[in-house]
């Protein structure tokens, strides 16, 4: 059988680049290129992205094995068990909605403040989140060849713009290969991370492809992409500007583009900013939304937000509870400053799923040792170990740099703990008594002894 | 484990509760979808087919569906008799959907409006 609607490749990978390419992730390149020396940031970028490989082969094989849009949350349940998986979802999603739009809102508010100063910060934000929840609600989606060509075209972009600032400098760096200490190098590596994240959230995909192994490749390729675009635009702005100037900025990629060629290059990066983020809010809300409109079905939040638009079949509740959230969370940010926190916070619980995504694979070559797996990773052992190995220390390193980074995620654990023990049997006691007492499904006699099966 | 036939009445006992539904008919009045259901446990293939806001159901498959509900055969007897929600087996992998999230999420939503939660 053969599905009339499939992807392509193409746009496997544009969706999962696209979904990483934020405009707060110019911030945090450049935040990773100053725990370096020199124009070294290329160095800890690119084995950011090298480390993200070992979670991409985690995240394939899981993928292959239960292919669903559901992700991490059926993964860690046949991994652990429905508590685990339940906690940690919550916790991801909470913490992805909070980081993204939080710094992404802020970053962005500032960009726009750059050009239009004249109107408030949070008149942008109030703009952006609006549109976006409109075009959640309509369920109009940036998919397809539109995604194509927004995400091939800000790579394109970031690509041509280094490679102007590169020539202009004419691409000498600055000891490129000499990073400094240790310590410096790891932090720059666990901030990396943050730069990719989101590379993953294609695998819901998996449910729209013909062959799973698609979303495997897609991954990898859209990793590469991502791992050289950003150490080659990070290089470039180290170059072009001073690394003080560009790290003491709320908008790096802004005095980059106008140092390089002025109010053009303003402008020119104000539409990448713009394509970046608001594809970045869509499609943060879409997966956000959905995940609680499922979560609804399944009783773990109140079924207010299974409500569904008669007219638009999108789960309406979800959505617009979701811009009251993200109204909170971006005038919070911008009435604080803190955006930095939410970078360190994303990127710590990024590494922190990527550690359970290596012993899920694990546990279950254990549990479902016969179970067809489309993409098993080579080497037995060797690379899941690897996976949780290497990025457990990276979210320490993150969280030990940053005391409000480690209370704020130890206080969101602490809260969605408490919520899955409490709140979450309540929803289902509730739904048990308003079940009807029979079922409709007749009973089935069977042999000649006529006992019931049902 | 079900039988072929009591998936078949079970997806019968759907399509009466659909095609009795005057809003579900409007509403889906523009979604033409052909959805194929297969056991995973038996030999049981049967189409679902929304045209012009109606539903029929044809025995086995029929080429180039736009979603494949696939599951094992006691699931899908209790899913579509509304014993069930499909979103519990689709949490927990039992039930694999295979098609675009927009047409799942509509799949789900129709046996909201028929089963209620």
């Amino acid at each position: 059988m053969q599905l009339k609607k499939v992807l392509t490749l193409r746009t496997v990978v544009a969706t999962s680049a696209g979904l990483t390419l934020a405009t707060s992730t110019f911030v945090a390149a450049v935040q990773v290129a100053g725990y370096v020396l020199g124009d070294t940031a290329w160095i800890a970028i690119l084995t950011g992205g090298i480390l993200c490989f070992l979670a991409a082969a985690c995240f394939s094989e899981l993928n292959g094995l239960l292919p669903t849009a559901n992700g991490i949350r059926l993964y860690f349940s046949r991994a652990f068990n429905d508590q685990v998986s339940l906690t940690v979802s919550i916790l991801y999603m909470t913490i992805v909605i909070v980081g993204v739009v939080g710094a992404e809102s802020y970053v962005l508010s500032r960009v726009l403040g750059e050009v239009f100063p004249a109107v408030p910060p949070y008149m942008w934000v109030v703009l952006l989140l609006l549109l976006v929840t409109l075009m959640n609600i309509r369920g109009l989606k940036i998919a397809g060849v539109f995604q194509d060509v927004i995400t091939y075209g800000l790579l394109a972009s970031l690509m041509v713009i280094s490679l102007l600032a590169l020539h202009k400098g004419n691409f000498q760096l600055n000891a490129p290969f000499a990073p400094g200490g240790a310590s410096g190098l790891i932090n720059a590596v666990a901030l990396g991370v943050f730069l990719f994240v989101g590379f993953e959230w294609v695998t819901p995909l998996a449910e729209e492809v013909t062959k799973v192994k698609q979303i495997s490749k897609g991954m990898m390729i859209a990793l590469g992409l991502l791992s050289v675009t950003y150490a080659v635009f990070t290089v470039a702005m180290t170059v072009a500007v001073p690394k003080d100037v560009l790290v003491a900025s709320a908008a790096p990629h802004m005095v980059f583009a106008r140092t390089l060629l002025g109010g053009p290059g303003a402008a020119w990066m104000v539409a990448i900013s713009l394509a970046a983020s608001v594809t970045t809010f869509n499609a943060g809300m879409l997966s956000v939304s959905r995940f609680m409109y499922a979560s609804a079905r399944e009783h773990v939040l109140p079924a207010v937000f299974s409500r569904v638009s008669m007219r638009f079949f999108t789960p309406w509740v979800s959505i617009v509870a979701l811009f009251f959230v993200s109204l909170t969370v971006a005038g919070v940010i911008l009435l604080t400053h803190r955006y930095l926190v939410l970078l360190k916070l994303a990127a710590a619980m990024e590494s922190i799923v990527y550690v359970l995504a290596g012993l899920a694979v694990i546990n279950l070559r254990r549990r479902m040792p016969d179970s067809p797996r489309p993409y098993k990773i080579k080497g037995g052992l060797v690379i899941p170990v690897l996976t949780v190995v290497v990025f457990a220390p990276l979210a320490l390193a993150v969280l030990y740099t940053d005391l409000w980074a480690l209370i704020d995620l130890a206080a969101a654990f602490l809260v969605c703990l408490i919520y899955v023990n409490t709140a979450v049997p309540y929803l289902k006691k509730k739904y048990e008594a308003r079940k009807p007492a029979g079922r409709r499904r007749p009973s089935r006699t069977t042999g000649e002894g006529g006992m019931e099966e049902n | 484990m079900a039988t072929h036939l009591e998936i078949t009445e079970s997806l019968k006992v759907f399509q009466d509760n659909y095609n009795s539904n005057q809003r579900l008919k409007i509403m889906n009045r523009d979604w033409n979808r052909v959805v194929v259901i297969k056991a995973t446990d038996i030999e049981s293939l049967n189409t679902f087919i929304v045209q012009d806001g109606l539903v029929s159901i044809k025995e086995g498959a029929l080429e180039n569906p736009d979603l494949t509900v696939i599951s094992d055969s006691e699931t899908l007897a209790d899913m579509f008799y509304g014993d069930i929600t499909p979103t519990e087996p689709y949490n927990n992998g039992t039930l694999r959907i295979i098609g675009q999230e927009d047409d799942i999420i509509r799949l789900d939503f129709i046996s909201l409006m028929i089963w209620g939660e």
